[in-house]
């Protein structure tokens, strides 16, 4: 019945990819385009299958006890909208997904599942960076041929069992957003990845996961004369051509018109942020940069925007911020040190102080390494913020502003099973990561070589 | 209780006279700083217009550098007896040096302090709730409860809050001038931020400081610490002459001891040759006879060992930096007898060509402690950046602790590695570390464990005086004011531009 089930859902999505614009329904060659709209899911679901079959063509179980896991964990602190905490509970995971969760109490470990004791640590939700430059090789990852590279992708340089990728999963970070450096203005598109899984499929969430724009700062060194007025014309100039090109496709798409627009790979990825598929990371700090950012992306052309950085006197934006309904992931400047009132402001807590409580943390690995994210939080909190808030600030948050808190970010029934065991407060210095598991995968087991 | 190092201890009104003085001389305009004290004793009035007395002041401006301290024994249990020991005799001689000076201090008032209400943590002594510590003159004088506080004691209620004893960094950079006592800018902003994260004693270079904000007077601790020895793979050739070097000098010790056995049958016995025993080989005697700490840089493994090799052949005392490798060989360096200067937080990517464990661990300091190593944490930064990246300098040197714990040293162990384990390592004890009767009274009072990611420096107070206040100073003070968790945002004082209302 079940297989039934499965073969169902199959035959749908295949149908379903043949209406998609790029989608196909055979992965019969290695072609990354097809990661263009890539419906994970429904590559997974293939992927579960041919593990059926497959296993049921080698005499195997079914039912591999190694998909069913079952956690007895002394807290699980879900990080969900209403901020449960379940004391001395079990959770069950099935094909890489939280099936259930309940007090130990109220739910017994059914037969065919592998039990994990860990009745001392807490389950918390894997950490999501939302500003990562180590998914992949370093090498390709920042190809500064042009001031603007737009058509870049980081999803070309993932490398998904890379040594950095592996420290990551050491404190408990289970999913970040690929994104190409800030070398250039338009620099390309990022990757929403996760830290676990063997092959590029296994580990993409969603490609592209977000545009990324480097507003001031870094690419003022690309060449001469590339300053703050250029690179807003340029990013204008850009953007708007981009929203002509979505809404000349969109048109042909609606049949307002037969005549077939060019395809511009210069464009194509855009189409995508249009239709508010994920949003724009921007490297943007300093209340002039910040301000512009909010009124130029968020106000005028209407694209989810995530305020990466968001550092020195940024926070005096909140206001605007605020009104925009923008995200701001901080770091890795956690203080900024205001000479002129000589003070040390905590980045994070200025912004909360302020209101703006769409926010959260990030490292900028490798300029932080991935593993400290969770220390990360613990200075802002040093500087003024509180746990709670910044451990949301390094699960729930960021998932919601790169638009994939419908599979990761906290512990919710059906979600990924994303999740790492601490042996305490995660913010806490003192307590480590134990267990990291992504997709229901053990990918890190701190008692068979401790990395942090 | 020790005199002060220099006689312009005294502290005429208040204001560090003495500091200014001292510039203008580097001037030759000695006449001016006549001046100066005439002025200030006029202004304070206080009476020090008297001849003798500004003379004084230039007197112990020109005398010499005061001589390094001798250097008490180190590496050993450092027992509570022993350190009075030592501090006596160094009491004994600065009496000397200053005994024309007695009257003139039997003048100045006691200088009392007393930090009633907190929680101390003595470090070597445990724990204890509602103790008074009474400092005098600098120096801690008594610890007790219902403490007779003398009248004119200044009091600081701690009611609350923790007292450490100051941390101490065994390497810093940017707080301290080398020598300390010459250019250190001791109102730097570097100095108050190295207070408030409870640093009060530090190494720069090769000697020991304090931060005594606003003052220069006893800002050294020792001089002259370490002996810094190459004896690395990568340079083969200088290991190979220290080696050689070490030898030589052993068949000396040999010969000289072959001499001195053979002066008593015979009077003509000739005695070795010793003028040759200069630079490096002067440097290895000093080394075998325990005059001196070598100090090593060894991360890898096979260098550890070499070093450890060496200081076990020679039977000299030494000092692994890094020993990043050091959880793999730590039997090694416990034989050896070393001591380490660890960064809990190196991360080192496991090479795995090789059969042996390797890399770094962020079990390397509990390991090692595992092992009885005396240890030393620091952070991979020694100075205090501005730039924004927070948790990685030596202003969160108790967050590289709190990273020790993680890896599985014992709370207790690690705060000790940012105090009395780090100050034995310098052989420094006997002053600072700890709170102990008669030690410098330097104190970290804290809103809270040490170890704590939230934990903020409250007071810290350097030789009895209170140098960092956080709610007086702007820096941290609207940081959790009052203990706040929800403290409203500080009153900034540019304007605001954007929202309506605020």
């Amino acid at each position: 019945m079940k297989r039934e089930h499965v073969e169902t859902s199959i035959r749908q999505n295949v149908e379903k990819s043949k209406n998609r614009r790029t989608g196909s329904a055979t992965f019969r060659r290695i072609d990354l385009s097809r990661f263009r709209h890539f419906d994970v899911s429904t590559f997974r679901r293939l992927l579960v299958v041919v593990g059926l079959i497959a296993g049921t063509a080698s005499g195997a179980d079914p039912d591999d006890s190694g998909r069913k896991l079952a956690f007895r964990v002394g807290k699980i602190v879900t990080m969900d909208v209403n901020d449960t905490v379940v004391n001395n509970a079990v959770l069950l995971v099935h094909d890489g997904r939280i099936e259930r969760f309940e007090s130990a109490k109220d739910l017994a470990v059914p037969e065919g599942y592998r039990v994990i004791e860990a009745k001392k640590l807490w389950l918390v939700p894997g950490l999501v960076d939302a500003h990562n430059h180590t998914a992949g090789s370093l090498m390709d990852l920042n190809d500064m041929v042009y001031l603007s590279n737009p058509g870049l992708r980081t999803l070309e340089t993932i490398t998904p069992d890379n040594e950095l990728i592996k420290e990551a999963r050491s404190g408990g970070v289970t999913t970040v957003l690929l994104i190409p450096g800030s070398g250039t203005n338009l620099s390309g598109f990022g990757t929403v990845a996760k830290t676990g899984g063997e092959s590029v499929d296994e580990v993409v969430v969603r490609s592209p996961g977000s545009l990324k724009i480097a507003q001031a700062g870094n690419p003022e060194r690309f060449w001469f004369g590339v300053g703050r007025s250029y690179m807003n014309y340029n990013t204008r100039q850009t953007l708007n051509k981009a929203k002509d090109y979505h809404e000349s496709w969109l048109a042909f798409e609606r049949g307002d018109t037969s005549e077939k627009p060019a395809v511009d790979l210069y464009y194509e990825e855009f189409r995508g942020l249009f239709a508010h598929e994920y949003p724009v990371s921007v490297h943007t700090q300093i209340y002039q940069v910040v301000m512009t950012t909010i009124d130029m992306l968020a106000n005028k052309l209407g694209i989810k925007t995530v305020l990466d950085h968001s550092t020195f006197d940024g926070f005096k934006t909140a206001p605007l911020a605020i009104a925009a309904g923008v995200y701001t992931i901080n770091g890795p400047r956690q203080y900024w040190f205001d000479r002129s009132q000589r003070k040390m402001h905590g980045n994070a807590a200025r912004w909360w102080q302020a209101g703006m409580h769409k926010l959260g943390i990030n490292t900028d690995a490798p300029v932080v390494q991935e593993k400290q994210l969770s220390y990360q939080a613990a200075m802002a909190c040093w500087y003024g913020w509180k746990p709670y808030d910044a451990l949301r600030g390094v699960t729930r948050i960021p998932a919601e502003a790169l638009m994939v808190d419908d599979r990761v970010g906290s512990i919710e029934v059906g979600k990924d099973a994303d999740f790492g065991l601490w042996t305490g407060d995660p913010i806490d210095p003192r307590s480590s990561c134990e267990l990291t598991v992504v997709g229901g995968k053990i990918v890190y087991d701190a008692s068979v070589r401790r990395r942090f | 209780m020790t005199m002060p190092l220099f006689k312009s201890q005294r502290r005429v009104c208040g204001c560090d006279s003495d500091v200014v003085s001292r510039r203008l001389l580097g001037h030759a305009s000695r006449f001016a700083a006549w001046m100066m004290a005439m002025l200030l004793g006029v202004l304070v009035g206080v009476p020090v217009g008297s001849n003798a007395a500004s003379a004084q002041v230039i007197e112990s401006i020109d005398a010499p550098d005061p001589k390094p301290e001798p250097k008490p024994e180190e590496g050993d249990d450092a027992e509570p007896d022993d350190s009075k020991k030592s501090d006596k005799t160094e009491a004994g001689k600065k009496e000397d040096e200053s005994a024309d000076e007695e009257e003139d201090e039997e003048e100045d008032a006691d200088r009392y302090l007393a930090i009633t209400g907190a929680v101390i943590h003595t470090v070597t002594a445990g724990d204890s709730f509602g103790k008074t510590i009474l400092t005098k003159n600098g120096k801690i004088d008594q610890i007790g409860y219902d403490l007779d506080i003398p009248e004119e004691a200044e009091r600081l209620d701690a009611t609350g809050f923790h007292v450490y004893p100051g941390l101490v960094a065994v390497g810093s950079r940017g707080l301290l001038a080398s020598p300390p006592e010459d250019d250190t800018n001791v109102y730097a902003l570097n100095m108050t931020l190295a207070l408030a994260a409870g640093v009060t004693t530090a190494v720069n270079g090769n000697s020991v400081g304090k931060m005594t904000y606003g003052s220069v007077d006893d800002i050294i601790v020792r001089r002259e610490l370490f002996t810094s020895l190459k004896y690395s793979s990568r340079q083969p050739t200088a290991r190979r002459k220290l080696r050689e070097a070490f030898e030589k000098v052993r068949q000396y010790q040999r010969d000289l001891e072959a001499y001195e056995e053979e002066k008593k049958t015979d009077e003509d016995a000739e005695e070795p040759d010793n003028k040759w025993i200069s630079g490096q080989y002067k440097t290895c005697l000093q080394l075998m006879k325990h005059e001196v700490t070598a100090t090593f840089d060894a991360n890898d493994d096979y260098d550890i060992v070499a070093c450890c090799q060496l200081a076990e052949r020679y039977n000299f005392k030494a000092v692994i930096k890094g020993a990043t490798e050091g959880w793999t060989v730590a039997s090694q360096m416990a034989r050896a007898g070393v001591s380490a200067i660890v960064t809990p937080r190196t991360t080192v990517a496991r090479d795995s060509r090789s059969n042996r464990p390797n890399g770094s661990s962020i079990e390397n300091a509990a390991i090692l402690h595992r092992h009885g190593i005396p240890l030393a944490i620091v952070p991979r930064t020694t100075s205090i950046t501005l730039w924004g990246v927070a948790g990685t300098d030596l202003l969160h040197l108790a967050m590289e602790a709190a990273f020790a714990v993680r890896g599985g040293l014992p709370q207790d162990a690690a705060i000790r590695a940012i105090t009395i384990d780090a100050a034995r390592l310098l052989g420094i004890d006997h002053r600072v570390g700890s709170i102990e009767v008669g030690k410098d009274a330097d104190f970290v009072i804290t809103d809270g464990d040490l170890l704590h990611y939230m934990t903020l420096a409250r007071w810290t107070i350097v030789n009895g005086r209170i140098v960092y206040d956080k709610d007086a100073d702007s820096l941290f003070e609207h940081i959790r004011k009052g203990g706040d968790r929800d403290a409203p945002p500080p009153d900034d004082y540019w304007p605001h531009r954007l929202g309506a209302g605020q």
